[in-house]
C-alpha cells in the first residue's frame, strides 16, 4: 500500500463505521423503538434531533480548542481544525433546524416558532456562519487565521451567556401554553427507546467525526500545496 | 494591566497612556465631527420611522418603548463602531502606536471608554426625545432606566470595539461588522429590555435582579476576554 | 548596539515577501537598503521594528529576541515614513507632545518647540497636519524621532518628498543617530545619495539579499552589483 493509503486506512474504517451505525442507528429508531404515547410516530425525529445539536455543540467547542491552540502555538494544522469544525457544524447546525421545523409542523402546526431551542440553535448558525465570512473576507491568510481565532474564542464564551437570556427570556415571560419542547416528551421511558437514543447518538458522532476528517484532509491538502509552491517559487 | 512604563502616573483610575488617547480621540472627534452628530441624526430619524412603520398608538406606546429604545441606540451605536478607528486608519497611525512602547490593551481600553462616551451622549439626547415622542408619563422613571442602559452599553461598547478592529482589514466591512456583533449582544438586547420593561412598570430593580446580574457578568466577562485578546486582534 | 538578523522569511499566501534574510549590524552602521520596487524593502523595514510577525527566522537585538522584547525594547526602534504616523486633524505640535508622553518622555526646556524650530516648522506648530505638504510631513516625522532619539531608525523612501534643507536636516538626525552607536537603515531608490551617505550597501531582489557589502572595499564592486542586479527595462537607480 502506497503512503497515502497507508494514511487514508483510519478515515475509511471511521467511514464504515459510521455507515454502520447509521444503519443500525435507523433501524432502532424507526422500527424497533415503540412510538411514543402523546406524539405517535413524530416523535421518533427526536433520536436525530438531539444528537444533531448536541454534535453542533460539540463542534463549536472543537472550534474553540483549536483556535486557543492556533494563538499559542500557531501550527497551521490547528488552524485547519478550527475551520474544518465550523465548516461541519454550520451544517449540523443546518440540519437540527431543519429537523425541528420538520418536528414541529405536526406539533405546533407551524413550520418555526420562537421557542428557546429553535431561537438558541438559529443563533449558533448565525455565529458559525459570521465565523467563516470573517475567514473569508480578509485578505492576507494568516491575518485571517488570527482573526478567526479570536473570533471563535469571542464566540465560545458568549454561547453559555447567550443560552441563559434566550431560556429566561422564554420563561420568565410563560407564553399561553403551547407544548414545550424543553421539557423532554416523554414520561415513561421505554428502554427501546432510550437504546434507540444511546445508538444514534454513538452514530452521529462517528459521521461527524468522519466528515471532519475528510473536511482536515481538505484542508491538509490545501497547505501541502501552499508549502510546495512556496518552497518551488524563485 | 502590564506596561512597562518608565513612569506611570495615574489619576481618576485611567493610567496616563490611556487617558493620553482617550483625550486624542476626544480631540479629533470635536475637531472632525464624524460621529456623534451623524448618531444623533440618526436616532431621531429612527425614531420618526419607528413611529410610522409600527403605528405606535399611546395606549401601545409604553410596553413598545423598552424595544424601540435599544433598537435605535444599538442601530446608532453601530454606526458609530464603523467610524471607531477611522483616526489610526488615515496614514497608518495605528502602526505609530503598535511601534510605540504601549500595551495594546491600552488601545483597546482607552477605545471602548470614547465608544462609551459618544454614546452616553447620544442616550442623554435620545432617551428623553423618546419620552416626548411617544407620549409616556414615566418621567421619573428615566433616570433609574438611564442607569440601567448605562450597563447595556458598556456590554455594547466592549464587545463592539472588539468587533470593530477585528473587521478592520476586511471587504463588506460595513455589513460583517452588524453581522458578526448582533448575535453576540443577544444577551445585553435582552437583558437590556427585559430590564427597562421591568423597571418601567414595576419602579425598581428588585424583579430585574437576575437580568442585572447577567449584564454585569456580560460586562465582566468581555471585558477582561477584550483586554487579553485584542493585542493578536491588532498585532501584526 | 548590535543587530542580528537570521534566516528571516515572511510569506503572504502564496508568495514570498521576504527570503531567507542574514544580517549582522552593529551600532554606528548606516546601511543603505537598496532595490527595485516590490523587492521587499518596506516589509523588511516593517520586520525589523516588529511590526510584522516573520514566517520564520529571528531578529535579535543585543542578544534580546525581538519577540520577547518587552516595550521598552520596542521604546528604542524608529520607523520614519514620510506622510504616515501623523494624525491629520491633531497640529503638529500636538502630535509631537502625543507621541512624546506615549514614549514616556518627560519634557524639559522646551525640548518640543526645539525640535520643531530645528526642524523648521516654528511658524507651522499650530496648523493641522492635513494642511502640511508632503515635505513638510516628513519634517515633522524627523522632529519626532529628533525626539524620542531611537538606537535603530529604519527611514523609508525620504528622499522624494524632501527639498534641500529637508534632506540636510534628515541626514544630520542620521548621523546624529550613527554617533550617538547607533543603528540607521534607509531604503531608498536614490543610489548617488546612499553611496555618498551610508557606510554600507544591501540590495534586495525579490525578497532574497544579493548584496551585502562594507564600505571597506572600494564601491566599484557595489556599482557592479547594481548594474547585474537591475531588472532589465527598470528604471533604477536614476
Amino acid at each position: 500500500m502506497t503512503e497515502i493509503e497507508q494514511k487514508r486506512r483510519p478515515g475509511k474504517i471511521l467511514g464504515v463505521l459510521a455507515l454502520l451505525s447509521v444503519a443500525a442507528g435507523l433501524y432502532f429508531a424507526l422500527i424497533k423503538a415503540p412510538p411514543d404515547a402523546y406524539q405517535g410516530e413524530v416523535q421518533r425525529i427526536m433520536y436525530i434531533h438531539i444528537p444533531s445539536i448536541l454534535t453542533a455543540y460539540l463542534s463549536f467547542f472543537i472550534v474553540f480548542v483549536g483556535s486557543c491552540l492556533y494563538l499559542w502555538k500557531r501550527e497551521r494544522r490547528d488552524d485547519i481544525l478550527a475551520y474544518a469544525a465550523a465548516e461541519i457544524g454550520v451544517l449540523f447546525t443546518a440540519l437540527t433546524i431543519v429537523e425541528g421545523s420538520i418536528w414541529g409542523k405536526p406539533t405546533w402546526g407551524v413550520w418555526w416558532t420562537w421557542d428557546a431551542r429553535l431561537t438558541l440553535t438559529a443563533l449558533l448558525l448565525m455565529i458559525f456562519v459570521g465565523y467563516l465570512m470573517l475567514r473569508s473576507l480578509i485578505e492576507d491568510p494568516e491575518r485571517a487565521a488570527v482573526s478567526g481565532a479570536v473570533l471563535g474564542i469571542i464566540g465560545f464564551l458568549d454561547i453559555p451567556l447567550i443560552h441563559m437570556s434566550v431560556y429566561w427570556w422564554r420563561t420568565l415571560h410563560q407564553p399561553p401554553s403551547i407544548l414545550r419542547p424543553d421539557k423532554a416528551p416523554w414520561d415513561n421511558v421505554h428502554p427501546s427507546m432510550l437504546i434507540a437514543l444511546a445508538i444514534n447518538f454513538i452514530a452521529f458522532l462517528l459521521l461527524y467525526f468522519y466528515l471532519l476528517s475528510l473536511r482536515i484532509r481538505v484542508g491538509e491538502t490545501e497547505e501541502r500545496i501552499r508549502t510546495k509552491t512556496l518552497e518551488g517559487a524563485a | 494591566m502590564r506596561w512597562t512604563n518608565i513612569d506611570r502616573e495615574e489619576k481618576h483610575g485611567l493610567p496616563e497612556p490611556d487617558r493620553l488617547l482617550l483625550w486624542k480621540d476626544l480631540l479629533l472627534e470635536l475637531r472632525r465631527r464624524e460621529s456623534l452628530l451623524a448618531m444623533f441624526f440618526f436616532g431621531a430619524l429612527l425614531l420618526f420611522i419607528f413611529h410610522f412603520a409600527l403605528d405606535v398608538r399611546p395606549e401601545k406606546a409604553a410596553d413598545m418603548a423598552p424595544g424601540l429604545l435599544w433598537l435605535a441606540v444599538v442601530f446608532c451605536g453601530t454606526l458609530g463602531l464603523m467610524q471607531l478607528f477611522q483616526a489610526e486608519r488615515e496614514n497608518r497611525c495605528l502602526e505609530a502606536l503598535l511601534l510605540s512602547p504601549i500595551d495594546r490593551a491600552v488601545i483597546f481600553v482607552s477605545k471602548v471608554f470614547f465608544n462609551l462616551i459618544l454614546m452616553v451622549m447620544l442616550e442623554i439626547v435620545i432617551f428623553p426625545l423618546f419620552w416626548v415622542l411617544f407620549n409616556l408619563t414615566a418621567w421619573d422613571r428615566l433616570p433609574m432606566i438611564f442607569l440601567y442602559g448605562l450597563l447595556g452599553t458598556v456590554g455594547f461598547c466592549v464587545v463592539g470595539t472588539l468587533f470593530s478592529a477585528l473587521t478592520l482589514g476586511a471587504r463588506g466591512r460595513e455589513i460583517l461588522l452588524p453581522l458578526l456583533l448582533l448575535p453576540m449582544l443577544i444577551p445585553v438586547v435582552l437583558a437590556t429590555i427585559r430590564g427597562i420593561e421591568i423597571v418601567l412598570q414595576a419602579g425598581d430593580f428588585s424583579e430585574a435582579l437576575p437580568w442585572l446580574h447577567l449584564l454585569i457578568g456580560f460586562d465582566v466577562i468581555f471585558s477582561t476576554a477584550g483586554i487579553l485578546v485584542f493585542e493578536w486582534i491588532v498585532e501584526p | 548596539m548590535q543587530l542580528e538578523v537570521r534566516g528571516l522569511s515572511k510569506s503572504y499566501g502564496f508568495a514570498w515577501a521576504l527570503r531567507d534574510i542574514d544580517l549582522e549590524l552593529h551600532g554606528g552602521d548606516s546601511v543603505a537598503l537598496l532595490g527595485p520596487n516590490g523587492a521587499g524593502k518596506t516589509t523588511l523595514l516593517k520586520a525589523l521594528a516588529g511590526l510584522l510577525r516573520p514566517t520564520s527566522g529571528e531578529i535579535r537585538f543585543n542578544g534580546t529576541s525581538l519577540r520577547q522584547g518587552s516595550a521598552r525594547l520596542r521604546s528604542t526602534i524608529g520607523l520614519l515614513s514620510p506622510n504616515d504616523h501623523l494624525y491629520e486633524k491633531l497640529t503638529a505640535e500636538e502630535n509631537l507632545r502625543l507621541f512624546f508622553a506615549l514614549y514616556s518622555r518627560k519634557e524639559k526646556n522646551g525640548d518640543i518647540r526645539g525640535a520643531l524650530d530645528a526642524a523648521g516648522l516654528a511658524d507651522w506648530s499650530g496648523e493641522y497636519v492635513a494642511a502640511l505638504s508632503s515635505g513638510m510631513k516628513c519634517r515633522l516625522s524627523i522632529a519626532k524621532w529628533l525626539l524620542l532619539e531611537p538606537k535603530l531608525l529604519l527611514v523609508d523612501e525620504p528622499y522624494g518628498v524632501l527639498d534641500g534643507g529637508g534632506v540636510d536636516l534628515l541626514e544630520d538626525q542620521l548621523k546624529n543617530v550613527c554617533r550617538s552607536g547607533g543603528i540607521v537603515v534607509m531604503a531608498t531608490h536614490d543610489v548617488t545619495r546612499a553611496a555618498a551617505f551610508c557606510s554600507r550597501a544591501v540590495i534586495l531582489r525579490r525578497g532574497k539579499l544579493v548584496f551585502d557589502e562594507a564600505k571597506r572595499r572600494p564601491w566599484e564592486s557595489f556599482y557592479s552589483a547594481v548594474d547585474e542586479y537591475r531588472p532589465r527595462g527598470e528604471a533604477w537607480p536614476s
